[in-house]
């Protein structure tokens, strides 16, 4: 079993999918964006050509690709180079019979295992070896996935996702701000870890499908971090060290294009309180934009997005509340820097006993 | 011990980095000889020599994802860990890989 798919690495084959496919959302969209400025107008009143319109076209054709790649990266992850090109059919296939995100995460770990499962099972003389990655692994894999995909996985994810769609626009405004606060509080939790992770295939799942207010929450939240922390610091400059307000300078300009990595060197000093900090100002930042039902054209890009959100200035309250609870929250329970955390080099850790070493989750291969 | 290692994360942009020289700095500090490469969005930095390859003792993999020329390690041993395990106390992991090659 564990040569076709060992399920420990089911999370390291998702999120080299999707570290293949961010840099396609954000070339994409900007792409789209921009073009969309250019024109001044309406998409429909676009024309046929002209600048503002091949950049539109350009991004957003881009933006079909997205569940290709995801899907083709995953199954590469699963099982090399070879699953590469049944990947990006089985993903554009998942595209077109509109199961989207999740069908393109399905679609990949399941040509990977059909790509293992052909490595083990056919078996040709060695003359012929040839034969098997030129011809039959790449036809088996896409003609057995596709199959599957149509017979198997389609109705299932089609009817999750409309009783999920169905759910969510029943909500009362009063769930609706709960949701998106939950929303908001899970994309700033762990600094893009597993539980933002999660968050961020929610909101994109939901926006294949159309529905676009889960991503503007996880845009705001993720630069409240960053602004939030900047503000703070701005207010108490006595509870950051040296080194921390260089860090911010960059953290900050970073946070505005949501690139929130700039400030995890400050959160890891003091963990608890930023963390903290940052779940009070997203939770209220999410849910006021859910609430709003802003929705937003872009997967990502910070301030760039704000001009596609269905209601701008709601996306600028909401951000705003955000960043100043965030910080106000931050400067009130921060402690001040003492002459020891100036000092203090950076956190090597320490040396374990033999019986805390065997907590250290390795794998040996 | 001679080491090579890999570090590589899901954006590529920040623990990537920081896996690196946490790695690099905690495995000096116990006297043991380190290169490391990154693979991070903008691809790989600071490649590792295939000398230094060959005369590991053991390779690091600090990765979250799959990573791109990994037939360079062939019948080498390889350690792999999340750059988060990693990060949070280098010179703890470091015990731990010094444990298990010496075993």
């Amino acid at each position: 079993m564990k040569d076709i798919i060992n399920f420990k690495d089911l999370k390291r084959h998702i999120l080299t999918g999707i570290s293949y496919f961010i840099p396609l959302v954000v070339g994409a969209g900007l792409t789209m964006a921009i073009g969309r400025v250019l024109a001044g107008q309406a998409v429909a009143n676009l024309g046929e050509s002209g600048i503002g319109y091949w950049m539109f076209q350009t991004g957003s054709l881009g933006m079909q690709m997205m569940t290709p790649v995801l899907c083709a990266y995953i199954a590469f992850s699963v099982s090399g180079k070879v699953a590469l090109a049944p990947g990006f059919i089985i993903g554009w296939l998942a595209h077109n019979i509109n199961t989207g995100f999740i069908g393109g995460m399905v679609g990949g770990i399941l040509v990977g295992v059909v790509v293992n499962l052909c490595r083990k099972y056919i078996k040709l003389p060695k003359t012929l070896e040839a034969l098997r990655g030129m011809l039959l692994i790449p036809f088996l894999a896409t003609a057995i996935s596709g199959l599957l995909m149509f017979a198997v996985i389609k109705g299932p994810i089609v009817w999750l996702m409309a009783q999920l769609t169905q759910f969510l626009q029943s909500l009362s405004s009063g769930s609706k701000f709960i949701y998106g606060g939950a929303l908001g509080a899970m994309a700033t939790f762990d600094f893009g870890g597993p539980v933002n992770k999660t968050a961020t295939a929610f909101a994109n799942a939901l926006y294949a499908e159309g529905i676009r207010d889960a991503k503007t929450v996880q845009i705001i939240a993720s630069m409240i971090q960053p602004l939030g922390i900047g503000l703070s610091c701005l207010l108490t400059r006595n509870k950051y060290t040296r080194q921390e307000k260089e860090t911010l300078k960059a953290a900050s300009i970073m946070g505005c294009f949501m690139i929130s990595e700039g400030v995890i060197p400050i959160a890891a000093r003091d963990l608890a309180r930023v963390v903290t900090a940052c779940v009070c100002g997203s939770f209220v930042a999410g849910g006021m934009s859910m609430m709003w039902g802003n929705s937003s054209e872009l997967l990502n890009g910070g301030f760039i997005a704000f001009p596609f959100f269905s209601s701008p200035t709601h996306g600028l309250i909401s951000l705003a509340v955000g960043v100043v609870i965030t910080a106000v929250v931050l400067s009130i329970i921060k402690k001040p820097v003492t002459e020891a955390d100036e000092n203090r080099g950076e956190d090597l850790g320490q040396e374990l006993s033999d019986q805390d070493l065997s907590d250290i989750q390795i794998e040996i291969m | 011990m001679k080491i090579v290692g890999v570090a590589a994360c899901t954006a590529g942009i920040a623990h990537t980095y920081i896996a690196r020289e946490k790695l690099v700095k905690s495995a000096e500090l116990r006297g043991h000889k380190i290169s490391c490469e990154t693979q991070g969005n903008i691809g790989i930095e600071d490649e590792l020599d295939q000398k230094d390859i060959a005369e590991a003792d053991v390779v690091i993999l600090a990765i979250d994802v799959a990573i791109d020329k990994t037939e360079r390690f062939k019948g080498k041993k390889i350690i792999k860990v999340d750059t988060s395990t990693l990060i949070k106390n280098p010179i703890g992991f470091i015990q731990k890989v010094e444990q298990v090659i010496q075993k």
